[in-house]
């Protein structure tokens, strides 16, 4: 290319790495079986574990959630432990070397090899607070959970999702004038796009919410309510919202299961979303409606 | 003591003594912030995490740290090792709870001269911030080839586009070198993250030899100098264009470096006062984050 004579700036492709879905969305607790207990309730189970670490694999419909209890990960995570944290998100990119690459050229901090939960070389960079983020490239034919996990005998390695929910997005609490710095990172580093107010889902609508380059999945910026509440360092992914098309019927299946929603003046389950109540802590989940599982 | 006076801090390279020295100092002054520069840190004699203590335990905000020089405009292995050096510097930020970085232009002859890169690099440094909430303050520098100024600065900022890239402007430069204060006009008073203060004794600078030996000895605080009215006016006029920052004494002199820290950081606070009083009538508080969160530290503390 010259340099000299194409001076019009390239536009970048709206889809600058290739991503295509998440792989899957990491916790990280020193409680496994607590927050087990949790998923299995909200419908994921457990198909698989890592062959040398303390890692566990759930699993639901298309969505992949890894537990991380590997004592060696879990003091980068954010105190208490006890609490389950949500760690990393896992993205499955065209080329993942290359994402990787391009992500470090543009300033994102590389993760070195012993912090990562799975052995396998998946590179990976921070993301907010103490949590990381994977690029992923091979999802297709085989996964990387076929080289590292050992199934767990006489389970369903696919069981069905309850009302064909999947991975919607997750909700990123941001510090004060916080948002166009994230949305920034996103947006340059994976092609995220801030979408306009008026597009809400669910029944939380605080906060920017950023569409990836891919259209399937949300990530949702939300600054504190009042000033001062967070420091830096205590920005965090927050929760994970699930998507599912019909919103009534699968609280009900899951209340069915011992999940608790929120039912107060501001926050109660409708026909566009649900909010579960806090367990162990802090984990929560959302629902969201979305057509057709989409 | 005026409403406004947490808008000032001391840059404690202003002072002579330790680190403990000069943070009692600043804090016996009335000053709720301090600049701080690395050096004062990986200096302490006894640790680097004995400063980082000292720092938490003086209660005061952290306006900066300071300062990563000659970051940009390289490339290669010089590239992969300034990138290794401000993550270093990052890192020692986020330790004392700073939210900023003070960033010098560089003044490598051999550094790149095309604003593009310039620009494209210090994007790059405002992404590596980006994850621990610092902002990248970054500051022309009359030494250097390409961004000699705050207004060069501000076209290269602008030219980053990034929300977390702003500008330091320190009043020395813009009133030694007689830059016109319209050219703040120019500048979106969101996009300067830092502004440092200081005046001077002569009546005026000829060339850039007797600027930095002014820059290195003759600097006093504001209200001390021959500039007075100049001081006034930029910051009049960085009130008017909507400038709700913070402002550092940034006034190294190694007269002040032979005086007790108390003496300096009282000279500090009286020309903290007369801005406050007769200068900047900032009428009401602006509910700037930062100050809603040293307001808060200080009524903990």
């Amino acid at each position: 290319m010259n340099k000299e004579t194409d001076r019009e700036s390239v536009p970048e492709p709206p889809n600058p790495i290739g991503m295509d879905g998440i792989e899957y969305i990491e916790f990280t607790t020193s409680k496994p079986q607590a927050l087990g207990g949790i998923l299995e309730r909200m419908g994921f189970r457990l198909v698989a574990r890592h062959r040398s670490r303390e890692v566990e694999l759930y699993r639901q419909g298309s969505m992949n959630l890894v537990v991380n209890s590997h004592p060696a990960d879990i003091s980068r995570t954010v105190t208490p432990v006890e609490c389950p944290a949500l760690s990393a998100i896992a993205i499955r990119v065209r080329d993942a070397d290359a994402a990787y690459q391009r992500a470090l050229h543009l300033g994102a901090w590389e993760v070195p090899f012993h912090a990562r939960a799975i052995e396998l070389n998946i590179p990976a960079i921070h993301g907010v607070g103490e949590s990381l983020i994977y690029f992923v490239d091979r999802y297709d034919e085989f996964s990387i959970f076929d080289i590292d996990f050992r199934a767990i005998p006489g389970v369903d390695p696919h069981p069905p999702a309850i009302n064909e929910m999947n991975f919607f997005g997750v909700v990123q609490y941001v510090g004060d004038d916080r948002t166009r710095d994230w949305s920034e990172f996103y947006g340059q580093i994976f092609g995220f796009r801030p979408l306009a107010d008026s597009v809400r889902f669910g029944i939380m609508p605080k906060g920017l919410v950023l569409q990836s380059p891919c259209t399937r999945f949300y990530l949702q910026l939300i600054e504190p309510d009042s000033a001062g509440q967070y420091s830096p360092m205590e920005e965090h992914l927050q929760r994970i919202g699930l998507g599912t098309p019909d919103v009534i019927a699968t609280t009900r299946e899951l209340e069915k299961r011992g999940i608790d929603f929120l039912s107060t003046d501001m926050v109660h389950t409708t026909e566009r979303g649900a909010l579960t109540a806090a367990m162990l802590g802090g984990v929560m989940f959302e629902l969201v409606h979305t057509q057709d599982g989409k | 003591m005026p409403l406004n006076f947490n808008d000032f801090g001391i840059d404690i390279a202003s002072m002579a003594g330790s680190l403990e020295t000069r943070l009692a100092a600043t804090r016996q002054a009335g000053f709720s912030q301090a600049m701080i520069a690395a050096t004062d840190i990986v200096g302490h004699p006894v640790s680097t995490e004995a400063a980082v203590q000292a720092i938490h335990d003086s209660g005061l905000r952290i306006t900066g740290l300071e300062t990563l020089r000659d970051f940009e405009g390289l490339s290669g292995k010089l590239h992969g090792y300034k990138v290794d050096v401000a993550k270093s510097m990052l890192q020692l930020c986020s330790r004392i709870g700073a939210r900023l970085l003070l960033t010098e232009a560089s003044v490598l002859a051999h550094a790149d001269t095309d604003p593009e890169k310039i620009a494209r690099d210090l994007r790059k440094l405002a992404f590596l911030a980006l994850p621990m909430g610092i902002r990248i303050a970054f500051k022309g520098l009359s030494g250097s080839r390409t961004v000699r100024d705050f207004p060069a600065a501000a076209e290269i900022v602008s030219l980053a586009d990034c929300p977390s890239l702003g500008l330091a402007i320190d009043a020395f430069d813009i009133i030694a070198a007689g830059v016109p204060l319209d050219d703040l006009d120019l500048v979106f008073p969101e996009q300067i993250f830092l502004v440092q203060l200081s005046d001077f004794m002569l009546q005026e600078i000829r060339s850039v030899d007797e600027q930095a030996a002014t820059e290195a000895h003759f600097r006093v605080f504001p209200g001390e100098g021959a500039h007075s009215e100049a001081i006034a006016r930029f910051i009049v006029k960085l009130e008017e264009i909507g400038y709700f920052g913070d402002y550092s004494f940034d006034v190294y002199n190694t007269d002040y470096l032979q005086m007790p820290a108390e003496t300096i950081a009282d000279r500090a606070r009286r020309a903290a006062e007369w801005l406050g009083e007769t200068v900047l009538r900032r009428t009401l508080p602006v509910p700037n984050m930062e100050r809603l969160c040293a307001a808060k530290q200080i009524r903990r503390a």
